[in-house]
Order: structure tokens, then C-alpha cells, then sequence
């Protein structure tokens, strides 16, 4: 399987590689640092890959751009916030236990309530306009304003100091290096999700009817499925993975604030440009660029950081203007 | 000489009866009043609030002409809008000084760089899909906020820049009075702006109305049918981006002129103009240019006269907290009625009106 993958990628993985081998040289720092932003880099890029792939997949099936997927990262980060408030005892107390704990009841809560939304979303305005791009832009864009002002509205319009577990804000100090938990763990979310998307996209049928569904959504209707309800479903998985990725990503920035979706979404559509949209594999290496040269060229030269990804998506879209890993169609 | 076609009887007369429509007469009504509001109300409140909706509804039209009549969303306008500012405030502000020729120059330099990164763009988006042009445009927008913020030096950071008016332009300016109204250099501004943004209206006018308007509508409609048809699509979506791009840079200019000062808070808030635009575009009515002079004056008179709204709303209802939070967050309320003018009446208040006079005009025919 993995020579089969690497025949049929090996471009697309040649460029990915010198792409993060270009950077490389870029670093001018010392060695500890350097291994400080990978895994800086790293953490960010897999929580990008969390709200990325959720972009990605809808558009792959649902033939949708949604513009709102950076206001279901906002929602998500606000409802753990929320929990969090209300469990103080348990994020304050000094017990892992307790601590993810509390950190698994707010992912879950989180990811119910904006998968909900997302159904919502999806049945009462994005089903109006399947089929015209420049409708589902507008109307997802309009869905962005309505519920970052819902936002503003329960939880105040100022921005708040995220809440974070205990151990989530201890280190690890191995030979000198300072390694943050929580980078570790975001690390390993991300590994969890991707893996969790790539099993259930392979080896289910459900996955399967999805696959399908991606490259020919007509045949998958004709064959008995019905797809709308396959729509609503992956949308509302979709809105499920931003919520993680937006509780996840306030934890690690250690702020909530009512507009932050608009800039992990713009991150996000960098992303899945870089990687090739509908493609869960694309979005991860793409996210992953994304995340380490941010951190990179935000360490060397800090307001430029977000200049370098719009750089490296405008390579990209010169060399290969369908991704790294253009997916069916 | 041969027979005139049907289509070429329809011109006649539709050019004989123009000068007597209903329509013609109503856009002498709103010329006339725009050329009237600082000799009627010269208090600078309503002053700023005309010049504000001749600015937007022109800058709206050019968005329109990218989105209504090319089908292609741009996040990126409030962007070139803002490299137009900035373009006129270096040329008469921090580079250069105020005087005729460098306002001049600004104007030129704007419209070369917004063309050079219009082109830019389009070849990099329009290559894959059109959709990509709305995020790559977000993500360009994104960065020349960030450009403009981080190269402090060269263009004044947070603080922006600010700018005087040469000779007729300049606030201290004043030849005396004229039918009781003291012409200063902000009035005539104000003339200047508003006969500038009447011939870019124009000219966007004559530019849709040609027939690289009507093919560039064909293509909206359907681009396979037009590529079928023989035209090169690709080029004649440069065209009208290019144009609609190079449109918006000048207005910026001309709102740098009237503002003032320039700042990336003001005049590359992508978000914030951009949101403005669509929503004046969408209640206005998409591919009409009209809609974007209804839309403008519809939310920027809303969103001068909401504070009272809001002191009314505490006055009536003193109790009710909760319809104070939702009147204080009037975006939401936007928001909603956005949502459902897109779902309801996809062609806004123009397109409906104009879809329901010729529905009208068909039933008066047949009943003849």
C-alpha cells in the first residue's frame, strides 16, 4: 500500500517535501528553539488540519464552499469556554484525571452543540442553494455574520482569557528542551482525527458512500442512497471538526474572541488551496506547511508570517493550480 | 435598405420613449438632489452622509460589475479601495505634497497598481475555478492589511497618514458666498467627488451596456454555452475584473481626498467595507449598477440614524434588555436580512421592481 501510495503521489510529495525542506535553511536559530517551533509548528498545523479537513470534505461532496465554517470555530470555542467556567473546580484541581476530564466533556458538548448548528445551517439555508457557488458564498458569508453577532450577544462582544486545564499548561523539560503538554497533545489530536477520517472514509460503507458520492454524487443517488441525508450528516461532521479544532485552538492560544473564526478560516483556505480541495490527505500536508513556516517566519521575521502563506499557496497554485492533492472530478 | 429587424424596432422605440419614462425622471430627481444637499442641509452630518452614499453606490457598482455581471465574488475590493487611498495619500501626503499634478499622479498610480494586481490575481485564480477567486482574494486582502500595518515606516502604521488638499481642495479655502452657502474647499470636494463618481457611474454604465457588457453577462449565465459560442472567456473575465478593480481604486482615492487621513482601520478593513458592499449590493439588487444607490442609501442612512433608534427603543421599552443587546448588535439584524433577501429575492429591491413593472407591462398587453 505504501509503495501503491507513494507511485501515485510521489509527485505531489516530492513538492510538499521541498517545500519543507526550502524552509529549512530559512532557520538562522539555534537548535533548541528550532526544535521549540517545529513542535510549535507541528501543534498549529494539525489544529489548521482539524478545521481544514472539515472544509475540505464539504466541499468535496457537497460541491459547498462554506464561508462559515470559521463562525462554527468561534461557536466551539465558546461553548468549551463555557464549560469550562462552569467546571472550574475541576480544571483548577491538580489532577490529570480530572483535567481531561473536564477537557472531554467540553469537546464533547462543544462538538454536539455545533454539530447542531450545523444541521440547522444546512437544512434551513445551505440546501436553498446547492448548485450556485456564488449563492453559497453569500448566504454561508451572511450565516457568518449572524452567528459571530450571536456570540457577541451571549457571551459579550470583548475578548476573554481562555481557560485552560492544569496540565494542559505545564511542560515537559527533556534535555534542556522545553516541550509545552499541550502542543504534544494537539499533536496527537490531530494524528487521532486524521487517522479516524482516513478509517472511516476507507474501510466503512458509509466511507465508501461518501468516496463515491465525491466523484459522482448522481450515480450514488441513483444507486439508492439518499444523499441529502448524506449531506446534512457530513456537514454537521464537518461543523463537529471545527468545534474541536476551535476549542483545541483557544486552549493553545489561550484566547477566545467573537471574530476569531475569520482568521483561522482564511488559514484554513490556505490550507486546503495548498493541499487541493476535497482532499483529507492534502489538507493534512498542507496544514502542516502552513503551520511550520508560520511559526518559522514568525520567529525570524514576526510581521511577515502571515505574508509566507500566501506566498507558498501562490507557488503553489503556479505550479500545481489544482493542489497538491486534487481529489476526484 | 433592408427591413429593420424586430430587435431593431424595439431600439427605436425604447429611444424614442426615453426621455419621457418614469425611470428618467427619477434619476434627474436623485441627481438633482445630491447637487442640492449642501445648499438644503449644508450641516456636515448630511453633507458626509450624500457624499458617503455617491462614493459606496459607486464603488457598489463596480463590485457589481465583478459580481452581477462577470459572476465572480471578490473579497478583495475593500482592498483595492484601500490601495487607492493609500496611492493618493503617498502622492499628496507623506511623499510628495499637495498640489494638482501629484494629485493627478496618485490617481494614475492607483489605477496601474490595481490593474497590475487585478491581472495578478485573476491569472492565478481563474485558472482552477472562478470560486477561487473568493478565497484567494481573502487571503491577498488579508495580507495587505498585514503589509500595511507591518511596513510602518513606509506607509505610517496603525497611525496612517494624513493629508492636506491642494489650492481649490484645501479646507481654508473659500471664495464667499453663493446663494447663502459659503463655498469652502470641502464643498467644492464635495462637487468635485460627486461629478467624478457621476462619470466613473457612467462610463460602468457604457461599459455594461456594450457588447463586451453583454457577452461578459453571457458568460454569468452560463460559461460553457459562451466558450461554445466562441468567446475566449478567460480574457473577457480579466477585462471586466481589471475594470471593476480599477474603478474601486479610484474611489478610494477620491474617499482618501474626502476623509482626509488614510489608515488601514479605515480604509483596508477588509471585513468591515466588504460586508458593507455586499450587503449594499445584495438588498440593492445584484447586476443592475441602480441597486448599488439604493443599497447604499438604504444601510448608511440605517446606520446614521440607528443610534436614535436605539435611544427610542430605550425610551419605549425601558424593560426590555433584550431587544436592547439586539438593537445594539445591529449587524445582526443585517445579517438576518441578508440571509433572507438572498434566499427570497435573489435580485434585490431593483431587480424585484423591475421584474414586477415588466410583469406588469404584460399583463396591460395582453389585455389590449
Amino acid at each position: 500500500m505504501a509503495t501503491t501510495t507513494f507511485e501515485r503521489w510521489g509527485r505531489e510529495l516530492t513538492i510538499a517535501g521541498a517545500i519543507v525542506l526550502f524552509l529549512l535553511p530559512l532557520i538562522g536559530i539555534p537548535g533548541k528553539t528550532y526544535l521549540t517551533l517545529t513542535i510549535a509548528g507541528l501543534a498549529m498545523g494539525m489544529l489548521l488540519f482539524l478545521v481544514a479537513s472539515g472544509v475540505s470534505i464539504i466541499f468535496g461532496l457537497m460541491d459547498v464552499i462554506n464561508f462559515a465554517h470559521g463562525a462554527l470555530f468561534a461557536w466551539g470555542a465558546y461553548v468549551g469556554f463555557s464549560i469550562f467556567q462552569r467546571l472550574m473546580n475541576w480544571v483548577e484541581a491538580d489532577s490529570v484525571f480530572q483535567n481531561f476530564a473536564v477537557f472531554l466533556i467540553a469537546l464533547v458538548a462543544a462538538m454536539m452543540v455545533v454539530a447542531l448548528l450545523g444541521i440547522i445551517l444546512e437544512k434551513v439555508i445551505i440546501r436553498r442553494v446547492y448548485g450556485f457557488h456564488l449563492f453559497q458564498i453569500l448566504i454561508t458569508f451572511g450565516a457568518t455574520v449572524v452567528l459571530v453577532e450571536l456570540i457577541r450577544v451571549l457571551w459579550g462582544p470583548n475578548d476573554e482569557v481562555m481557560i485552560v486545564p492544569l496540565t494542559f499548561s505545564r511542560n515537559w523539560d527533556i534535555l534542556d528542551i522545553i516541550v509545552y503538554r499541550y502542543r504534544v497533545i494537539c499533536i496527537v489530536i490531530g494524528l487521532i482525527v486524521y487517522g479516524v477520517i482516513q478509517f472511516v472514509l476507507k474501510k466503512t460503507k458509509l466511507g465508501t458512500i461518501v468516496r463515491a458520492g465525491v466523484e459522482n454524487r448522481d450515480m450514488v443517488q441513483a444507486m439508492g442512497h439518499n444523499i441529502f441525508l448524506l449531506f446534512t450528516g457530513v456537514f454537521a461532521a464537518g461543523a463537529g471538526l471545527a468545534a474541536l479544532g476551535g476549542l483545541a485552538m483557544s486552549i493553545f492560544s489561550r484566547q477566545v474572541y467573537p471574530d476569531m473564526g475569520s482568521t483561522y478560516l482564511l488559514f484554513a483556505f490556505i490550507v486546503v488551496i495548498i493541499g487541493g480541495l476535497g482532499s483529507v490527505t492534502g489538507s493534512l500536508v498542507g496544514a502542516l506547511i502552513v503551520g511550520l513556516s508560520y511559526n518559522y517566519v514568525a520567529y525570524l521575521v514576526p510581521w511577515a508570517a502571515a505574508g509566507v502563506n500566501v506566498l507558498i499557496m501562490i507557488i503553489i497554485l503556479l505550479i500545481r493550480p489544482t493542489g497538491l492533492f486534487p481529489a476526484g472530478k | 435598405m433592408a427591413e429593420p429587424t424586430p430587435v431593431q424596432i424595439f431600439r427605436i422605440e425604447e429611444k424614442r420613449k426615453q426621455y419621457r419614462s418614469g425611470s428618467f425622471f427619477l434619476k434627474i430627481g436623485i441627481l438633482a438632489l445630491f447637487v442640492l444637499v449642501p445648499f438644503v442641509f449644508p450641516s456636515y452630518k448630511t453633507v458626509d452622509l450624500a457624499m458617503q452614499i455617491i462614493m459606496f453606490a459607486t464603488l457598489v457598482a463596480s463590485f457589481d460589475i465583478l459580481l452581477g455581471y462577470t459572476g465572480i465574488l471578490s473579497f478583495g475590493h475593500g482592498m483595492f479601495f484601500g490601495i487607492g487611498a493609500y496611492c493618493v495619500a503617498f502622492l499628496i501626503g507623506k511623499y510628495g505634497m499637495p498640489s494638482y499634478l501629484n494629485l493627478a499622479l496618485g490617481f494614475v498610480t492607483a489605477a496601474l497598481t490595481a490593474s497590475a494586481l487585478a491581472l495578478l490575481i485573476s491569472f492565478l485564480s481563474l485558472r482552477v475555478k472562478a470560486i477561487f477567486f473568493a478565497m484567494i482574494t481573502l487571503a491577498i486582502a488579508e495580507l495587505a492589511i498585514v503589509l500595511a500595518t507591518g511596513l510602518s515606516h513606509f506607509t505610517g502604521g496603525e497611525d496612517g497618514i494624513s493629508l492636506s488638499m491642494p489650492g481649490i481642495f484645501a479646507v481654508s479655502f473659500s471664495i464667499g458666498d453663493f446663494m447663502g452657502l459659503e463655498i469652502t474647499g470641502s464643498v467644492l470636494t464635495y462637487y468635485f467627488i460627486f461629478l467624478s463618481c457621476l462619470g466613473l457611474f457612467l462610463l460602468m454604465l457604457r461599459f455594461t451596456h456594450s457588447p463586451l457588457g453583454r457577452v461578459l453577462q453571457a458568460i454569468r449565465d452560463n460559461v460553457q454555452r459562451a466558450e461554445a459560442l466562441g468567446y475566449k472567456t478567460f480574457i473577457f473575465q480579466i477585462i471586466s475584473i481589471t475594470f471593476g478593480c480599477v474603478v474601486a481604486a479610484i474611489i478610494g482615492g477620491l474617499y482618501a481626498m474626502w476623509v482626509g487621513y488614510v489608515n488601514p482601520a479605515s480604509s483596508l478593513e477588509v471585513m468591515a467595507i466588504m460586508l458593507n458592499v455586499l450587503l449594499m449590493v445584495i438588498i440593492g439588487g445584484m447586476g443592475t449598477l441602480y441597486g448599488g444607490i439604493v443599497g447604499a442609501a438604504f444601510l448608511l442612512i440605517t446606520q446614521t440614524f440607528l443610534p436614535d433608534l436605539q435611544n427610542l427603543a430605550k425610551d419605549f421599552f425601558p424593560q426590555a434588555t433584550l431587544l436592547h443587546n439586539v438593537l445594539e448588535r445591529w449587524l445582526l439584524l443585517f445579517g438576518i436580512l441578508f440571509i433572507l433577501v438572498v434566499i427570497f429575492f435573489p435580485k434585490g429591491v431593483i431587480g424585484s421592481v423591475q421584474d414586477y413593472i415588466s410583469r406588469r407591462k404584460t399583463i396591460l398587453l395582453g389585455k389590449e
